[in-house]
């Protein structure tokens, strides 16, 4: 009687799907965005950004929870021997976000079926997407590398990543612009990665003109931030690692 | 003292321990508990503050891309932050009580330490409704604490005056709505133990509630079939009837604001019976499947 694993995943999918037809019914209100200079309606823009963060979510959490979920579970001390940090990281946040990718094309399937809205793009632009969902997974798995280095030391799940989620999905540009933000919060949005994957991916998908040296500063920030963050990450893993091995807290949650 | 009076006075001690302990006893062990726990977590209440702050942020930069930033409903026109936030906060209190409650419950079978719960003279039905009450109480008195910084922090109600019968009546639908999440977290509560995945649950009855509600715009944007369906959510009368208090001046009086109370009560005790009357059955189930220890 029991919900499996798949139904719990249909179930995340409902919720998405939720989320989207909220955000349709709030277009209903007519927001506008072009004064925004943003050449879409407010359901075009949004739904891009819905869709990236269902992936996003994922990159963001799966490492830091999974190493958990193996603290919890005791068999974090059993792993440790053979234990990658990389390949794990890799390995789990691919896993996830292959199967949240499912999340998007039901969502853009979904807005056709209840908008009629589609969007046509070129072979170009499918591999420029391509890149740059590669270049903010890798952002945010170094983000859930970082938090996971604090759930080995401290043997408890971090909220970090649950503010940092909604941090990305308040000042990112999701649902909506970033030029609306000023002062502290448009510092705060600088200074998380999606906010530069996204801005490119809206400007790939709505602006008539193609501006590479655009794309390519903001993919040079994601590189950046991603090897910063990622550097930082190792350096705190190790440390993590040799407190939690020189204490013997490898087997406590 | 001869052999056979220490052996009674040995047996007395241990039947005393059977002793099944009063609801209101369970209640204050559970509320003592539960406070433990979360002085436990000082840092992850703050955070839960800081989370409150972004999601806040995020429904005020939504309110500000209406035009003219102004929205109309039940014969009322209010500033649309302040319209939102209405909807935003009966929705992070409603989140608060069903959430937090599955989520106790799952954590507790995902730690292994449910299935020596429902072993206990207490009972698990008596330790469902201790668990849900103090989620709902801590859930309430947290989103009023930090409301009140958020309150101060966005311009938020700021041109709205209300009168004492409104106010008055704003609380009793308050009220009502903490009541229906209540009875709405045990039967949930109940279905947790069955079919596990708590939190997926509190999330899919949530996001189903928050959309119907009409919390994010008013409901004249829906169509027609869907605002009959919508209408058929307690929630939505109570997020209705909180507004007109709130901003037209609403009173019990009102036809919008009783009905919703009314609806309020009277599904908190449909669902407060299908959770007694559910509770046995399910529990019966569990214990001849041998399914209590999963999760």
């Amino acid at each position: 009687m029991a919900l499996n694993y798949k139904s719990s995943f249909l179930m995340i999918i409902a919720l998405n799907l939720i989320m989207i037809v909220m955000y349709f019914f709030f277009s209903r209100l007519n927001p506008d965005i072009t004064i925004f200079g943003i050449d879409a309606s407010y359901f075009e823009f949004c739904i891009i950004g819905l869709c990236l963060q269902m992936v996003v979510g994922t990159s963001l959490g799966t490492v830091c929870a999974n190493i958990f979920n193996e603290i919890s579970a005791g068999t974090w001390s059993s792993i440790l021997p053979f234990f990658n940090f990389l390949e794990y990281s890799i390995g789990t946040t691919l896993a996830g976000a292959f199967i949240s990718s499912f999340s998007i094309f039901i969502a853009l399937g979904f807005t056709y079926l209840i908008a009629g809205f589609f969007f046509v793009i070129t072979f170009q632009e499918i591999m420029l997407i391509f890149f740059l969902f590669i270049l903010i997974l890798i952002s945010h798995m170094a983000i859930s590398m970082l938090f996971a280095a604090f759930t080995i030391y401290y043997q408890k799940n971090s909220s970090l990543v649950s503010t940092l989620y909604h941090l990305t999905k308040t000042f990112t540009g999701i649902v909506f612009p970033v030029s609306l933000l000023s002062g502290f919060p448009l510092v705060l949005s600088k200074s998380l990665p999606l906010t530069y994957g996204l801005s490119t991916l809206q400007s790939i998908l709505f602006s008539s003109s193609v501006d590479f040296r655009g794309y390519l500063f903001n993919c040079l920030i994601l590189v950046s931030l991603s090897i910063i963050i990622g550097l930082i990450a190792w350096f705190l893993f190790s440390y993590s690692l040799k407190n939690a091995k020189k204490h013997g807290k490898c087997d406590w949650y | 003292m001869t052999f056979y009076k220490i052996y009674d006075e040995i047996t007395k001690r241990f039947s005393v321990i059977d002793r099944t302990p009063s609801f209101f006893q369970g209640l204050k062990a559970i509320f003592i508990r539960n406070f433990k726990i979360i002085w436990q977590y000082k840092f992850s209440t703050v955070l839960n503050f800081v989370n409150t702050l972004i999601v806040s942020s995020l429904f005020y930069y939504i309110a500000l891309l209406i035009p003219d930033m102004q929205i109309e409903q039940d014969l009322y026109i209010v500033d649309s932050v302040s319209f939102i936030f209405a909807g935003f906060v009966l929705v992070n209190i409603a989140t608060k009580i069903l959430n937090k409650s599955l989520n106790s419950i799952s954590s507790e079978m995902k730690q292994g330490t449910f299935e020596t719960l429902s072993t206990l003279p207490f009972g698990l039905r008596k330790y469902f409704i201790s668990e849900v009450a103090f989620e709902m109480i801590y859930g309430f008195i947290t989103s009023i604490i930090f409301f009140i910084p958020i309150f101060l922090i966005f311009p938020i109600f700021r041109n709205v005056s209300i009168s004492s019968a409104s106010f008055f009546s704003l609380l009793l639908v308050l009220l009502s709505i903490c009541l229906f999440f209540f009875s709405l977290s045990l039967l949930a509560a109940n279905f947790t133990i069955l079919i596990k995945r708590g939190k997926e649950i509190s999330l899919v009855i949530l996001s189903i509630l928050h959309l119907l509600s009409g919390s994010m715009f008013p409901l004249s944007v829906f169509p027609g079939w869907l605002k009959i369906i919508a209408y058929f959510s307690p929630f939505t009368l109570g997020v209705q009837a909180f507004r007109l208090c709130l901003f037209g001046n609403g009173i019990l009086t009102d036809s919008i604001v009783w009905s919703a109370v009314l609806f309020l009560i009277l599904s908190s005790i449909v669902i407060i019976v299908a959770f007694l009357f559910t509770y046995k059955r399910i529990y019966k189930r569990i214990r001849e499947t041998g399914s209590i220890h999963e999760y």
